[in-house]
């Protein structure tokens, strides 16, 4: 069997300790060549390991240090037990007005006395409270042996004390409830190491042999390596872990539906986040009286802003539209449009708002549109709900298209984009479309679950917008396609801003839509 | 959505539906845009999709739609009698509410699941139809205890009537003050001197529309089988329409309509004499071949006229090549042909059509905007920035990131100040997440490519698209952004220059603004301290935003 090489650190331990024999770890981490502690703990760690250094004894030190009440007693310069002392040795004899010495708190006087009663320091008599020692208490020579160098920054081991301070700190250490102790004591194991007989060999064996560790230009350029061996490094650990650039879980979802459609022959359209309730809403048809218009189903911007308004002959035919149905051959919804209603401004609450403002600009026929609109609508925010949300709308323009096209498409996007094993169309409402379709589609994980809407455009929505041919229209909310896509259950866990979550999940866009062909 | 409660052995009975059972009733529901939303012991509940169909929304129009949908079309407020007396409108009363309809009916003497059925139709009607009594509110009394011919009049508020449900006289402003229905229908007649009454022959008020009935004639008991029905209102055909849905399902539970006439000194929509209730006929037409091809599917003479009669049309004839349809008289929501064309469709039932792709051969393109944000975002992935997604709502201070000359667009009436304005940058998104990512490794490089609102000139508001990026760690500063938005313009081939800035959001003298040529493009900087501290971010950050639009040629 091939030795493994041994570690840069694990040679100058290992000679360190076949030069000098048994030492401790004080003395190797002060004397060797290790550049520092963690350096020294892990070439320890692997030379006991492989059996090539072994503990030759054992040490334990105690460390005395300041604990939350310490810090907060030594502010005063003194300790209790000391100051009480000195009072009474002063000629105080009552506990009530010594308590009103706003040094310490009460609470702390009546423990000191309790420390210097069971000392026999003090003695609590008919008369009050009498001093029973003179000269240097035990506690004075605690503050001066114990708080002085810590207060100094020194340090302070416990098997330096004399035995009756040490039982002192020992007493005001506790091991549990630490939040509120004076002091605290903090024990380490130091080792002695040396190196055994495998491992004076192996420092041998290695001594020999130049070995490269990491390549340098220097050795390539010298050509050392021809006569040196390359150190084995172990190559089952796990790397060090670095965050590369990357693309937000969502956006790839998105990013992937885009192409997916841009594939399937559909142009982008893109349209803004405020909208006037013309294209919000007036241009698809929606009568100005509709519920969903309603002041708690959308946002208004603040008074004073305001958006494009639409060119006049567009605003002319839409408004003739809904008062009387213009020249559509229906008969509209019959009420006076609304002018200023018409303009204000909201956040935009659907995505068709898109499909409207392509419909008026001259679109191409045949032609094929999709879009992915932020929307807002006015809803409580939790685990299934968000502020704003993603959906996408898009439609077909052509001359001979209808109810069955409309079908072709919805099953096609169920299939290609959700990975819908069943499907089925029912009769829907929807104030822009006629007729108007649901699919329901059944989705492997969820069962049947509502798959979008989607219908014919009125004509009272595309006449007026300069549009002769049917128009196919469909829209789809795409958060809980990307929920299900990316693993999560919480909404909000879509638009996350911790950094840390972002970076555990698991993306692989080529698997995010999960269509097939059929 | 309306939904609805309806008792299901009243549905079964009157759908003459042989069983009911969920799974069977979810599939008939289609027919009517109607889902089922729960079945508990005797209680179906349904969701009615359709805003235009109010018919739809009690236990007897679903009934009916299911019916029809199994057996055909039905006669509806067919033959009926001359009108049975006249109403007379005060003329006082077009400023007040302007429309009523009356009718009676006789023969069907409701037993108390009856009598709840119909109380249930009235409310939902009233409330979701009727804008919660405002455009039509109903009333029921027992006609033999009325005292006609009554009138429709203005009265004083100080005139009196014993409140359904109470037992001693009130004034009618009292009736306002003192009664529930009063406290919640009053604010409909606020600002009014004189109040909507219906008044007998006597000049006694026996109703006191849209608040209350009396206790005299409005207590409708189980086996009382001459009914008198009123409706009021603001709109002329939620008016007449409701009363028209209420006398079908009358008659449908076997009562005989007896119409009445309302005589109004002002002109309405239907005259100064109308007759209640109005039959609705509303008559569509179109060619059978531009029928079948907005359905992509041919379906038939016969099919087309088997469908209609499947969706209740009273009327459905095919004369050289046009199709004409009426609509039974419960609906008035035929407002072009498409909506016949939509019927059709659901009576022949969508199963029927095959879905088939479109064959127009098309040409996809994405956006140009989305094109070079996916540039961007390409080439700051590759620099080692991870993308972040940010809500575009947000708190006012947030976005303006506690500072007072930053306004983004606040919403008018927001749901919680949490989410009460519109981002005009990406920035405060970022720090957002700095804020709370102070655990995650270091150094965070951070961006975002997104939407904001701008304010533009003279109050208009501009959705523009924005690239942020941000650096933070324990020894960044000002150079590190700056390196990334060199990187950035290197492969793009982007020629900007910098102008030393002030800029609340940075620390002065750390800030510049990015010119492409003469224009601002966007800004970079060390994030002020103050900002930081908005977030609680606790090492230094440096960062840039573009506006997308500057990048563009």
């Amino acid at each position: 069997m091939e030795q493994r090489d041994l570690h840069p650190l694990e040679k100058m331990l290992l000679g360190y300790l076949v030069e000098h024999g048994s030492a401790s770890e004080e003395r190797i981490r002060e004397e060797s060549e290790l550049p520092d502690e963690g350096s020294y703990r892990r070439a320890a760690q692997w030379l006991l390991s492989r059996g090539l250094v072994r503990e030759t004894g054992r040490r334990e030190t105690a460390e005395v240090r300041l604990g939350p009440l310490g810090r907060e007693l030594a502010s005063a310069g003194t300790i209790p037990e000391v100051a009480l002392l000195e009072k009474v040795r002063a000629g105080e004899t009552d506990l009530r007005r010594i308590q009103e010495d706003g040094t310490f708190h009460r609470g702390r006087w009546g423990s000191a006395l309790g420390a210097l009663l069971g000392s026999g320091d003090l003695r609590k008599g008919p008369e009050g409270l009498s001093a029973e020692s003179e000269g240097e208490s035990v506690f004075h020579r605690y503050w001066n042996l114990v708080y002085g160098p810590l207060l100094k920054g020194e340090t302070v081991l416990l098997e330096d004390l004399p035995e009756d301070v040490a039982a002192v700190v020992e007493d005001r250490s506790p091991k549990r409830s630490k939040r509120r102790a004076e002091l605290e004591v903090h024990r380490e194991a130091s080792l002695t190491l040396e190196a055994t007989d495998e491992g004076r060999e192996a420092y041998r064996a290695s001594a020999d042999v130049t070995t490269i560790g990491s390549l340098s230009p220097g050795i390539l350029r010298s050509g050392e390596w021809r006569d040196a061996r390359f150190r084995r490094y172990r190559v089952d650990i796990p790397p060090a872990r670095i965050h590369t650039g990357a693309l937000h879980p969502y956006r790839q979802f998105l990013d992937r539906v885009r192409s997916r459609f841009v594939a399937l022959g559909f142009s982008e359209m893109r349209g803004p986040l405020a909208e006037s309730e013309f294209w919000n809403n007036d241009a698809l048809f929606m009568p100005q009286f509709h519920p969903a218009r309603d002041i708690h189903d959308v946002y208004y911007l603040e008074e004073g802003c305001s958006v494009e308004p639409p060119d006049d002959g567009t605003y002319g035919r839409v408004a003739a539209v809904h008062e009387d149905g213009g020249d559509t051959r229906g008969r509209g919804w019959g009420y006076t449009f609304s002018r200023s209603q018409a303009l204000r401004a909201v956040m935009r609450s659907q995505g068709t708002s898109l499909s409207a403002r392509t419909l008026a600009s001259h679109p191409d026929v045949p032609g094929k549109y999709f879009g992915m609109a932020r929307c807002f609508r006015y809803d409580q925010v939790d685990a299934t709900h968000l502020p704003d949300f993603f959906q996408i709308e898009g439609i077909v323009l052509g001359e001979g298209i209808g109810l069955t096209h409309l079908m072709g498409l919805l099953r096609l996007f169920a299939v290609e984009i959700a990975g819908a094993e069943d499907y089925k169309f029912l009769p829907a409402y929807f104030p822009f479309t006629e007729p108007s379709v649901e699919m329901h589609v059944r989705h492997p994980k969820l069962g049947w679950v509502e798959g979008g809407g989607a219908g014919l455009f009125r004509p009272e929505v595309c006449r007026p917008l300069g549009v002769e041919v049917p128009v196919i229209a469909w829209g789809l909310g795409l958060d809980r396609l990307a929920m299900l896509a990316l693993g999560l259950d919480d909404i909000r866990d879509l638009v996350t801003p911790e950094l840390s979550r972002l970076r555990e999940m698991t993306v692989r866009p080529d698997e995010l839509l999960r269509g097939r062909e059929d | 959505m309306p939904k609805i409660e309806v008792d299901g052995g009243d549905l079964q009975r009157l759908s003459r539906l042989e069983e009911l059972d969920p799974a069977d009733l979810e599939r008939r529901l289609a027919v009517m845009k109607g889902e089922l939303d729960g079945w508990e012991d005797a209680t179906v509940k349904i969701e009615l999709n359709d805003t235009n169909r109010p018919d739809l929304w009690c236990v007897e129009g679903v009934a009916r739609a299911l019916r029809c949908a199994e057996s055909g079309p039905e006669p509806h407020l067919q033959d009926l009698p001359p009108p049975a007396g006249t109403m007379e409108v005060d003329p006082e009363m077009e400023g007040i509410r302007p429309y009523i309809a009356v009718f009676r009916c006789r023969g069907w003497a409701p037993d108390r699941q009856g009598l709840d059925a119909l109380i249930a139709t009235q409310e939902k009607l009233t409330e979701a139809f009727g804008r919660s009594r405002s455009t039509a509110a109903v009333g029921f009394h027992r006609a033999d205890l009325i005292g006609f011919p009554a009138r429709y009049a203005a009265v004083s508020p100080d005139s009196t009537m014993v409140p359904l449900g109470y037992h001693r006289e009130m004034t009618l402003a009292d009736v306002l003050e003192h009664t529930e229905k009063g406290r919640l229908y009053g604010p409909l007649l606020e600002g009014m001197r004189r109040y909507p009454a219906l008044v007998d022959s006597e000049g006694a008020v026996f109703s006191f529309p849209p608040v209350l009935n009396s206790q005299v004639t409005g207590q409708v008991r189980p086996g009382d089988a001459d009914l008198f029905c009123d409706v009021t209102g603001t709109d002329w055909h939620t008016v007449q329409l409701t009363a028209s849905i209420l006398a079908c399902n009358l008659e449908d539970r076997g009562a005989e309509i007896m119409p009445m006439e309302v005589a109004y000194p002002y002109d309405t929509p239907g005259g100064r004499r109308t007759v209640c209730p109005l039959v609705y006929a509303d008559s569509l037409e179109i060619r059978l071949a531009e029928l079948e091809r907005l359905l992509g599917a041919p379906v038939g003479e016969a099919g087309v006229l088997d469908a209609l009669g499947k969706m209740d049309y009273p009327e459905r004839r095919l004369e050289d090549g046009v199709l004409r349809g009426t609509l039974p008289p419960y609906r008035h929501d035929g407002i072009h042909p498409v909506d016949m064309v939509e019927d059709v469709a659901i009576g022949v039932g969508y199963d029927h059509f095959a879905p088939v792709l479109p064959g127009d051969y098309t040409v996809g393109r994405p956006a140009p905007e989305e094109d070079l944000s996916d540039a961007l975002r390409a080439v700051l992935m590759g620099a080692g920035c991870e993308e972040v997604l940010r809500p575009v709502l947000g708190s006012a201070e947030r976005l303006s990131c506690g500072l007072d000359d930053r306004s983004p667009v606040r919403l008018a009436n927001p749901m919680t100040l949490e989410y009460g304005a519109v981002r005009d940058s990406l920035l405060p998104g970022l720090l957002n997440v700095e804020g709370v990512s102070g655990r995650a490794a270091y150094p965070h490089r951070l961006f975002e490519v997104g939407e904001v609102l701008r304010r533009g000139p003279e109050g208009r508001v501009i959705t523009s698209i924005s690239v942020a990026v941000m650096v933070c760690g324990n020894s960044v500063d000002l150079g590190d952004a700056h390196s990334l938005l060199g990187a950035l313009c290197h492969r793009r081939g982007l020629d900007l220059t910098l102008r030393e800035a002030e800029d609340g959001r940075f620390i002065p003298g750390r800030c510049a603004t990015v010119l492409m040529g003469d224009s601002p493009a966007g800004v970079l900087g060390e994030v002020h301290p103050r900002v930081l501290e908005v977030w609680g971010i606790e090492r230094p950050a440096s960062a840039f935003e573009l506006d997308l639009d500057a990048l563009g040629d």
